[in-house]
């Protein structure tokens, strides 16, 4: 009866208090580019089935264009940062815009950093 | 002079209580000898520390006392003590001697009443016989039956779990280290030995007959009220500290991968290609599409693209049946509103 309830709410409090570490969480985004950048990311992902289908619509060459006409209107009434054409792939830890490599999602130099003190595994430096 | 008057009484009423007892005692022992003694043999055996002779002692000297108050009291008592002296004289039972005798030496003694004290010390003496009367028969708390159910200790496992629950302390030094309770600290130990004795006699009140004295209560309903009622905010604090301390800093690193397993943040080995997806449905409900397309118009440019759609939709695997269906009827949606549009051209 009671054990029952207690359960309940312990799983409850589980759930909104993560396990507390004592490693250092990230709390902050490295800056307000890479905050925004995060922003653009949840809205095109709420937004990509709707713009998926009306995409269909428009893109057709059996429906009439004035459908189409129609679609096109609706597409560009949606918010603007729900089209994933701006989104950046900024690099995790520097948020780098530039030279970010998509397999590590870091940049080339914190990539260079990690590798050379062989956090990063399987690189190897290349010499031939 | 009045205080020391005072204690002076009291300092006699006190050595009377110890003459009452002594001589209480000598008469209870030539009496109850046989049943005592073969008592005395069980607990002996059992190694308990129930003794008989300590709580008889122990009702005494309450009653003795309580009758020295009621003397130091004075006139308040003589009516009800008149009342008791007549029900006394009133009892067939007659008393030894001895004690009698004793009675009266105690009630000189006393700066009261002399006649009264001694009444009343007989009348002690009788219900102090009566107990025994009573406890020889059996009608009160019968200790031999209880003590003749108690059966070789064994270990229970609430016993365990609380032997286990010392061992583990979540307790922490200031180094971070956890205390570890000393075997044979005294404190443990004496827990140990009380433990033991209260789980003997639950034991004991479990196997044997029942005695009939409670009433079972209906606790269901109560209890089903509860689990509804509840859980207040006091319980959400005591949730979350338990959760708080039980969640202590991985040691190692497999703890670590333990944690973030358990997260969702690391895969589960050997690694199964279709974790997460729970695609119940059968291979024909992804392809055969056409049954949901019964509200769509059968000719037309609609038709035309609605059947492009769903042979689009068949060769898609990632995609659950449900979230095929969503997709249909969207489009569903989308063309019954622009109906009108449609109409006009």
């Amino acid at each position: 009866m009671a054990a029952s309830a207690l359960g309940w709410v312990l799983r409850a409090a589980r759930q909104v208090l993560p396990s507390p570490c004592t490693k250092q969480v990230r709390s902050y985004y490295v800056d307000w580019r890479m905050l925004r950048d995060v922003k653009r990311r949840k809205l095109a992902y709420e937004y990509a089935d709707e713009r998926l289908r009306i995409n269909a619509i428009r893109k057709n060459t059996i429906l009439p264009k004035e459908l189409q006409e129609v679609a096109d209107k609706e597409i560009a009434d949606l918010p603007r940062d729900s089209c994933p054409v701006r989104i950046r792939n900024r690099c995790v830890l520097t948020s780098r815009p530039r030279g970010v490599k998509r397999r590590w999602r870091l940049s080339r130099i914190v990539f260079r950093h990690f590798a050379d003190h062989a956090q990063m595994s399987g690189i190897q430096r290349a010499m031939w | 002079s009045t205080s020391s008057v005072l204690s002076t009484e009291k300092d006699e009423s006190t050595t009377s209580k110890d003459s009452t007892t002594e001589v209480a005692s000598k008469s209870q022992e030539g009496r109850a000898e046989t049943p005592k003694q073969k008592l005395l043999d069980i607990i002996g055996n059992m190694k308990v520390e129930v003794s008989y002779r300590k709580k008889l002692q122990q009702l005494k000297t309450r009653e003795v006392k309580k009758q020295a108050t009621d003397k130091l009291g004075g006139p308040d008592s003589e009516g009800s003590m008149l009342q008791k002296t007549t029900e006394d004289a009133q009892r067939g039972k007659p008393l030894n001697p001895e004690l009698v005798e004793a009675a009266s030496a105690v009630a000189s003694s006393l700066p009261f009443n002399k006649k009264q004290a001694e009444s009343e010390l007989l009348a002690q003496l009788r219900r102090h016989e009566e107990i025994t009367d009573k406890q020889k028969k059996g009608g009160t708390i019968n200790i031999r039956n209880v003590i003749s159910e108690m059966s070789v200790k064994t270990q229970s496992p609430a016993q365990r779990g609380v032997r286990i629950s010392n061992r583990i302390s979540l307790e922490l030094d200031e180094d971070g280290q956890r205390i570890k309770p000393g075997r044979l600290s005294p404190q443990s130990f004496d827990s140990r030995r009380y433990f033991s004795f209260f789980f003997l006699v639950y034991r004991s009140l479990k196997v044997g007959r029942r005695l009939n004295i409670f009433t079972k209560a209906s606790t269901e309903t109560e209890n089903a009220l509860k689990t509804v009622s509840s859980p207040t905010i006091w319980d959400l604090e005591f949730a979350k500290e338990i959760a708080a301390i039980t969640a202590q800093p991985p040691r190692n690193g497999f703890e670590e991968m333990i944690q973030w397993t358990k997260e969702g943040i690391l895969w589960e080995f050997p690694i199964d290609n279709e974790a997460g997806m729970e695609d119940d449905a059968e291979f024909h409900e992804h392809i055969f599409l056409e049954k949901h397309l019964k509200d769509f118009p059968k000719q037309g440019p609609i038709r035309h693209f609605m059947e492009l759609v769903i042979c689009g939709l068949s060769k898609n695997p990632y995609l659950s049946v449900k979230q095929k269906i969503e997709h249909i009827e969207w489009f569903q949606k989308y063309f019954e509103e622009k109906k009108e549009l449609l109409q006009e051209i």
